[in-house]
């Protein structure tokens, strides 16, 4: 037995005599007005300010089209904080992937026996996720300190460093040091959505691999890779998007110093935007960190649409 | 003593009888932002409460902002910028008059502090507070740049505090080689990519008679490698001082870890108090200068504004005029160690006697210059930043730092398209 067709035709009054597809705008429309409303105004705003220049301090509020767009073509410290921001996202992203996958199938291993302390295992994984960036950088901070911090003391001890390295202050490592505890803290949600992608794949495909005679590496190569695809690309877009966004993490361990090697897109934009009222080029900057990050969302999905066209 | 009791006692009854003015809804209540004051708090908010006293029917609300000057700043832009600030009062820093100024967003306090009173005050904080012969804000409490030194340890060594960098240099060099302590750092001061940075900087360049921005090339190229060859030199500052702000150089002279240090005086307190492992051991001299010039302390401070558009003028004026009286700022120079920006507290004695330090702060403080008072400052500032910290990291020469932050400053006021004073830099 079908279900009744809804077609709208049973309406008390014309008014309300609609398609079916008219209905479904109608009750989608305080859907599409919030999405309207909070997402995509502000971004309009935003973008409409860019094409201003405008500098509260000095009563300059004019538009001035891509004259903002112009500058940032030409602005050195644009292009560094670029290059400095996808520097971030590349090692970083990279090794919350990788450290991710191998976390999810350690904590996946581990969930199945009957063993209750996998629980403890998961809830003292996702930890360094649930502390505030804010404090976890500054406790990185401290563990990064040269004289008196654990890092060093740890690697001295252990006989990998004979000299202290000064993490944070020495311009080479200091991007690192944000790397690592940018790793630290977000692999734990890698890893947490690619295990909830372990646990939905069949058993049965790995015992049929078993009886055919695959071996660990094998199964998954040809299994646990493929139909985890498309967890993967939700994590490579969720931490890409995140990653390009990098603000409080870095500018708590460095503040975009020394000399402007870790200063990131968003910090250059809020020194912009927040310590300098720049609002229009500050803009400007927002709306660059926009773009980048819907191409490389975009590059992802496509990868995803790709993969999925040929496993099909 | 008697008559102290009966004036608590009479104060106390005003209280008791101003008691039910909080729930008055013809009270005029004053909103007070400012940044969280380093120590106590309730220093201030008695002064407040007592100010109620005095002025019936209004009442003071005290709201806080964050620690980070950054994030006051933040704050006071976001809100002051709409005209609707929802304060009447408000702490600004020194370098934030002139923009704020500018901006018309806080309102021209010229009635509130004539011309004759202004020269009660220090000349540094009220030149940084007066744009177009109008005064926007009043000196609260002042700061400037001095050094700090462990005066146990120079005494031991036989060696005067220095009075010029070369001299600073030697005697740490001197002392380090004969204590032969691994934790013990030379020099630490604030190297870290912020506005910190540009103090010392300006300290170091201005102290060879010349500026950052304009003056003498070659003297302020050679002011800027003296910076940078405490580190890779004369390693007498260690490298992590390029990551360190008022505070890590604090706690790193206050463990007893580093023999001279350039700071604000409101370490002072912090350093000499109960438990400290320095207390009693330090001392506080002028920063030193390079040989024929004179030393020269950046100006730092707050000052009390008042929002452009804010309808309670009248009674925040009064408040203004109270929090800067003698008297409250003697409160505030013993309970909290905040220097009174007002000359002749210096020359009281019972004050003296309790804060001595406050003699040796006066002649500093007196010859402490503001950092380039304009509105641009803070452009200004933020483009040198990087360059500056880029230097101290041995990542850029002086000559190429120079040559950049002087064409910044110049393209600033070419795109801009503003009039520059360049005298006022």
């Amino acid at each position: 037995m079908t279900p009744p067709r809804f077609t709208g035709t049973e309406g008390p009054t014309g008014l309300l005599r609609l398609s079916e597809r008219g209905w479904g705008y109608l009750l989608a429309a305080p859907a599409f007005v919030l999405v309207g409303l909070l997402a995509l105004a502000p971004i309009m705003a935003a973008l409409w300010l860019s094409l201003h220049r405008r500098l509260p301090i000095f009563g300059v509020d004019e538009f001035v089209g891509a004259w903002n767009y112009l500058q940032l073509w030409s602005d050195d410290r644009f292009w560094a904080a670029c290059r400095t921001t996808l520097y971030f996202t590349g090692l970083s992203v990279t090794a919350e992937l990788l450290l991710g996958f191998g976390l999810a199938i350690l904590l996946d291993s581990l969930t199945g026996g009957r063993d209750r302390s996998p629980r403890w295992a998961q809830v003292m994984i996702i930890l360094p996720w649930a502390v505030p960036t804010v404090v976890s950088a500054q406790i990185w901070a401290w563990l990064y300190q040269p004289e008196y911090g654990l890092l060093n003391y740890l690697l001295l001890q252990a006989g990998v460093i004979d000299a202290r390295i000064d993490w944070l202050a020495d311009p080479d490592w200091a991007i690192h040091a944000a790397v690592v505890m940018d790793v630290w803290k977000t692999t734990p949600f890698a890893a947490l959505l690619l295990l909830a992608g372990l646990k939905s794949v069949p058993q049965e495909l790995y015992a049929a691999a078993r009886v055919d005679g695959a071996g660990a590496w094998q199964r998954f190569r040809r299994i646990t890779l493929p139909l985890l695809m498309p967890i993967v690309v939700i994590v490579l877009v969720f931490r890409t998007m995140d990653a390009v966004r990098v603000f409080d993490a870095v500018f708590v361990l460095t503040g975009g110093g020394p000399g402007n090697t870790t200063e990131t897109l968003s910090i250059y934009a809020y020194k912009t935007l927040f310590q300098t009222l720049q609002f229009g080029y500050g803009s400007a900057l927002a709306t660059a960190i926009f773009v980048i990050v819907a191409a490389l969302s975009s590059l992802y999905v496509l990868l995803l649409r790709r993969h999925l066209r040929e496993s099909l | 003593m008697v008559r102290a009791f009966l004036i608590v006692l009479v104060l106390a009854a005003i209280g008791c009888t101003q008691g039910g003015a909080g729930t008055d809804p013809a009270a005029t209540v004053l909103v007070f932002k400012h940044g969280k004051l380093s120590s106590d708090g309730t220093v201030l908010s008695g002064l407040l409460r007592e100010f109620e006293q005095r002025r019936p029917g209004v009442l003071v609300r005290e709201e806080l902002l964050p620690a980070s000057s950054d994030g006051q700043h933040q704050y006071y832009a976001m809100n002051l910028d709409g005209g609707k600030a929802p304060f009447d009062l408000l702490a600004v820093d020194t370098i934030w008059v002139q923009e704020f100024a500018r901006a018309g967003w806080i309102a021209p306090l010229d009635d509130l502090l004539p011309q004759a009173e202004r020269d009660e005050f220090f000349p540094g904080p009220i030149m940084a507070a007066t744009l177009d012969h109008k005064l926007y804000a009043v000196p609260w409490y002042v700061d400037a740049g001095v050094l700090y030194y462990r005066r146990d340890l120079l005494d031991r060594h036989g060696i005067a505090p220095p009075t010029t960098w070369p001299e600073l240099v030697h005697a740490a060099r001197v002392i380090l080689d004969a204590e032969q302590d691994p934790d013990l750092a030379g020099f630490v001061w604030q190297g870290k990519q912020y506005e910190g940075l540009i103090c010392v900087a300006l300290e170091v360049i201005r102290s060879n008679g010349t500026d950052l921005w304009t003056g003498d090339r070659n003297r302020a190229e050679t002011s800027l490698r003296f910076l940078r060859e405490t580190i890779s030199v004369h390693g007498i500052t260690p490298l992590s001082t390029s990551m360190a702000d008022e505070e890590s150089t604090r706690r790193i002279f206050g463990d007893g870890r580093a023999l001279f240090m350039r700071n604000w005086p409101y370490a002072w307190s912090l350093l000499e108090r109960e438990g400290s492992p320095v207390r009693g051991k330090i001392g506080m001299a002028p920063l030193p200068s390079f040989p024929g010039y004179a030393g020269a302390p950046v100006l730092g401070g707050w000052l009390l504004a008042i929002p452009q558009h804010s309808p309670r003028q009248e009674a925040a004026s009064e408040l203004i005029r109270f929090l800067t009286s003698p008297e409250a700022q003697r409160r505030m120079a013993i309970a909290l160690g905040y220097n009174p920006t007002r000359r002749a507290l210096y020359a009281e004695i019972p004050l003296v006697e309790t804060r001595p330090v406050l003699k040796d702060l006066y002649p500093i403080l007196l010859k402490a210059r503001p950092r380039p008072v304009t509105p641009y400052y803070l452009l200004l500032s933020q483009s040198a930043q990087p360059e500056v910290s880029a230097f101290v990291v041995g990542r850029k020469t002086a000559s190429e730092i120079l040559e950049a932050v002087r064409r910044q400053a110049e393209r600033l006021v070419l795109n801009h398209a503003l009039p520059f004073a360049e005298e006022r830099l």
